[in-house]
């Protein structure tokens, strides 16, 4: 009897000791749950879901703060991946926000721009190229379409620009669109 | 008769039974076998070359960057003559140059539709040809002997404009590995295994000799030792013509069964050495360097002639055509006016195809030209397409696949928009040969599936990649942010931190003066960053240094300075205070300025402001005390007049600082200072002679003395913590008993409140 106690005892603390030292030294630095969001999240830095940025609405959302259908440019796909990740109940993106739009970057009418530099102060990405007084540029393959110089600008001369088209980012259309069209 | 044509006899028979048996002679999986037309355009002899109307050169290539153009509207050009040209590497950014395909002017440079499913258009050189002809004669300046290194070869190539011609269109000088040796077969390809098309056919059997002399010369550069060629059993005329070409040359000529796709490079390379390719692997890393018949007779008229790829052999056929033909075209013809010659049966109103009936493509725009990589023009009436049904899962396609994929399977997927697990399907590794939807009874367009989830694919990981950037660059736009704040807290912690030390060395006796400075230097420069502190300690120094290096022969003037020194001193305290208080560009800037003639230019600058100052402030204090604001205004003005004097003398870095001087010395309302003024000018008169005649050398001397100053400084403080009130304690008063002490502390500290107060006002007026 007193072996069997004593087995058990020795057990329970070999055991205990091993956790506590597991938890020491497998430590889990930060929720890892808002890195897995932040991974699916478009990364526009756009903050129109009410965060400053993916990153914080993702570490939001991991603490259980946000709703899962705030981010517009994700749209649904993105809500469907982050209730999965979280286990929040799926939630009707807001309206007029369900319909992907096409991927638009910001152009700035080179005339039009006096330099004010405001823009570049609000690009998240720094996309945009410039210096006071001097005329500004977006860099089109580092903008994420994010809007947020748009309203800014106090001369109005940038507005967003459906991506071109060319024969390197032409998609094949699905075949059955093709029969439908016909 | 040998066992294998034994067997080959005996499938053949059992494919009348069984006709899929006929997979069985060939070493790659599935495969088709369709109707294949190609007795229309072989059996005519090759059609003279015609010069159209007007061709077409886009600067784009089906693979890599558009080239620049050198020429311009209106100019007039010889055939073979450089049109464009890569302005980047062209290795990384396989750019490939566009030549005159004949001689005339160029009418235009814009964009036109382009031979691509996509119709879209794109910059293109549009040529009208003169019909005179007029040749570059070896417009790469080649001496016809054979390349023996690799790189001498590519750099023919790239010149030349030479792509894969037979589909693709990867630019050869590209594809051809940098190491000689690397390579240790080389492979042609004339199986041509498309239907309707003949073109490989007819130039293997007109042009062998060139085709064999191309490929000796690529294995000569490349150190290759075996070239085999492929070619189907279905063009009896081009293997003999091949094997008389290639008798008394290491050219193996093989004759390879008759199967769609036999022509795919995978295929052929199975079928020729046994290596199936493995995932994601090219054939140059195995060592095997595959091309096409076609780019095998270009490297040759490229590298013995010096023709740059002007024109390539073309089919024109179909069945809706009345005499289909092979022809030399010229890059850049358009499609129309080759049909055209051929004479269609019917108005063509229907879309013409480019390649063959398996891979091609419809153009959307019957004009577009003949690039490098057009092998055939299909002119193919619209028959009734057949309705798509449902996939009934009968596995056809996976037995005709022959990249042994699971058509069947990224089908659904791809209907499902699950790319990501048609992507584990390996649909990057289906050459979209179209054998599947040959064979899918329910006449489903797999192909368009498949190469619609590429495209998808495609733009996902391109997307995945821009999200990937933004985050990075977003992250970094946040540390940078951070990183500022936090400097910009510690440069004003220094700074207060500075004004502080001068509230209260301000006060403290002339004596003690440069060891109170040093110490508060000393405090600032540990707290503010290093390029700061080291400007101030130079402003310091510089400071210090009129006391104690003095040559000899200065010793005159400087005794007369020195009842005044210990104001100026003071005097030059505040000004370091005050600048660097207010703005962080005159110590800099003083720094700057290491010459000691600019240094006393500046002072005597500093000098006449201080004059105009103390007028100034003489007009203030006979002014009412509610006035004091407006004098302060008036004084600035003046100061700010002086300074702008002060331009030609160029040392506009001292004008903050005179500035700050007046504020401060309204501020203070300290009469004394006028006396201090005055003195400090006949001073600063005297003191700057003296460093206008001190040499560089004696800066070293001075700034020594500063320091030793400075560890004097230190030494006391350590040695009487207190003695640091004393420090606080007026000029006018000497070392003192204890109740006048604490008397001189409470003045003291009541004059540092309303200092920094006045500091306070001065900063925000500032802002």
């Amino acid at each position: 009897m007193i072996e069997a106690v004593l087995i058990f005892l020795g057990l329970a603390l070999l055991f205990g000791i091993l956790l506590g030292y597991a938890s020491v030294r497998f430590k889990v630095e930060g929720n890892p749950m808002a890195d897995q969001i932040d991974k699916v999240l478009p990364q526009t830095q756009c903050g129109q879901c009410g965060y400053p940025g993916c990153r914080p609405y993702a570490e939001a959302l991991a603490n259980g703060e946000a709703e899962v259908n705030l981010c517009i440019p994700g749209g649904n796909e993105v809500m469907i991946e982050i209730s999965e990740i979280t286990g929040l109940e799926q939630k009707p993106m807001a309206e007029g926000a369900a319909e992907p739009k096409p991927k638009e970057v910001a152009f700035i009418d080179e005339d039009l721009c006096i330099g004010c530099v405001l823009c570049i102060k609000e690009c998240p990405v720094d996309a945009i190229l410039g210096a006071t007084k001097q005329m500004h540029t977006v860099i089109e393959k580092e903008c994420t379409g994010c809007e947020k110089c748009v309203p800014v600008c106090p001369v109005d001369c940038i507005e967003m620009r459906p991506v071109e088209v060319t024969t390197k980012n032409w998609k094949w259309p699905e075949p059955q669109t093709i029969q439908e069209g016909k | 008769m040998n066992p294998s044509n034994l067997l080959s006899v005996a499938l053949r028979f059992l494919a009348k039974l069984y006709p899929a048996s006929k997979r069985w002679l060939h070493r790659f999986h599935g495969g088709v076998f369709p109707q294949y037309y190609k007795s229309l355009s072989a059996t005519q002899p090759i059609r003279k070359a015609f010069i159209p109307e007007k061709l077409i050169l886009p600067l784009e290539q089906p693979v890599g960057l558009p080239a620049e153009t050198l020429v311009k509207v209106g100019e007039r050009v010889k055939k073979n003559q450089l049109l464009a040209q890569a302005s980047k590497d062209p290795q990384k950014a396989l750019i490939v140059p566009v030549h005159a395909p004949t001689s005339g002017t160029v009418m235009a440079i814009q964009p036109m539709t382009l031979p691509h499913p996509s119709g879209l258009q794109d910059q293109c050189i549009v040529l009208q040809p003169d019909g005179l002809d007029e040749a570059i004669v070896n417009a790469l300046e080649v001496d016809g002997s054979h390349p023996g290194s690799p790189e001498a070869l590519k750099s023919t190539l790239l010149h030349a404009g030479i792509v894969g011609m037979g589909g693709a269109g990867f630019p050869t000088y590209a594809k051809i590995p940098n190491q000689r040796g690397k390579i240790h077969t080389l492979l042609i390809n004339g199986a041509e295994c498309e239907p309707f098309i003949t073109c490989d056919d007819l130039l293997m059997q007109t042009r062998a000799q060139e085709i064999v002399q191309g490929a000796l010369i690529t294995a000569h550069a490349l150190g290759a030792s075996k070239i085999i060629c492929g070619i189907e059993t279905n063009k009896p005329e081009a293997i003999r013509a091949m094997q008389e070409a290639a008798s008394n040359t290491p050219v193996e000529i093989r004759s390879v069964e008759t199967v769609y796709p036999m022509g795919g490079q995978k295929q052929l390379t199975l079928e020729l050495t046994g290596v199936e390719m493995p995932h994601k692997a090219h054939a140059v890393d195995l060592g095997l360097l595959m091309m096409n018949v076609a780019t095998y007779a270009a490297i040759y008229r490229a590298v013995v002639h010096g023709e740059p790829l002007t024109s390539r052999l073309v089919t024109v056929s179909g069945l809706g055509l009345n005499k289909p033909f092979n022809i030399h075209a010229l890059i850049g013809t358009p499609f129309s006016a080759l049909a055209e010659l051929a004479e269609p049966k019917v108005t063509l109103d229907y879309p013409l195809v480019m390649g063959g009936p398996m891979m091609g493509f419809q153009v959307q725009n019957n004009d577009v030209p003949v690039i490098k990589t057009t092998n055939c023009i299909l002119a193919n009436p619209p028959e009734p397409v057949a309705m798509q049904m449902p996939c009934i899962r009968c596995g056809e396609c996976m037995q005709a696949c022959p990249v042994n994929l699971l058509p069947q399977q990224m089908y659904w997927h791809t209907q499902a928009h699950e790319y990501d697990k048609v992507e584990k399907l390996n649909v990057f590794d289906c050459i979209e040969c179209g054998c599947c939807s040959y064979v899918c009874p329910s006449h489903i367009p797999l192909v368009q599936y498949y190469r619609h989830a590429k495209s998808e694919i495609k733009a996902m990981h391109a997307e995945e990649k821009a999200t990937e950037l933004a985050k990075q660059r977003h992250e970094f736009k946040l540390a940078r942010i951070e990183r500022e704040k936090r400097e910009r807290e510690a440069r004003l912690k220094a700074k207060k931190e500075a004004v502080k030390k001068e509230a209260l060395a301000e006060e403290s006796p002339s004596a003690k003066k440069p060891e109170a400075t040093a110490k508060s230097a000393a405090e600032a420069a540990r707290a503010a960053a290093a390029k700061r502190a080291a400007a101030q300690k130079q402003s310091q120094k510089s400071d210090d240094s009129n006391n104690p290096p003095i040559p000899p022969a200065r010793l005159k003037a400087i005794e007369a300075a020195k009842k005044a020194a210990a104001q100026k001193a003071q005097q030059k305290n505040e000004e370091s205070s005050a600048s660097s208080k207010v703005n962080r560009e005159p110590p800099k800037s003083e720094q700057d300025e290491k010459k000691p003639d600019a240094k006393s230019a500046a002072k005597a600058a500093a000098m006449k402001a201080a004059q105009k100052r103390t007028q100034a402030k003489k007009q203030a204090s006979t002014e009412s005390a509610s006035e004091v604001t407006s004098a302060k205004k008036d004084a600035r003005q003046r100061a700010i007049e002086a300074a702008k004097k002060r331009a030609a003398a160029k040392k506009a870095e001292l004008q903050p600082m005179a500035e700050m001087e007046t504020e401060q010395a309204c501020s203070d309302s300290a009469f004394p200072q006028q006396a201090d003024v005055k003195d400090n000018t006949t001073a600063a008169t005297e003191l700057t002679e003296t460093t206008t005649s001190t040499p560089a050398s004696e800066k070293e001397t001075a700034r020594r003395a500063a320091i030793k100053a400075a560890k004097e400084a230190v030494a006391k403080r350590k040695a009487a913590s207190p003695s640091k009130t004393e420090q606080t304690e007026n000029t006018a008063t000497p070392k003192p008993d204890e109740d006048k002490r604490k008397k001189a502390i409470e003045a003291a500290r009541n004059r540092a409140a309303q200092k920094r107060n006045a500091a306070n006002e001065s900063q925000q007026g500032d802002k």
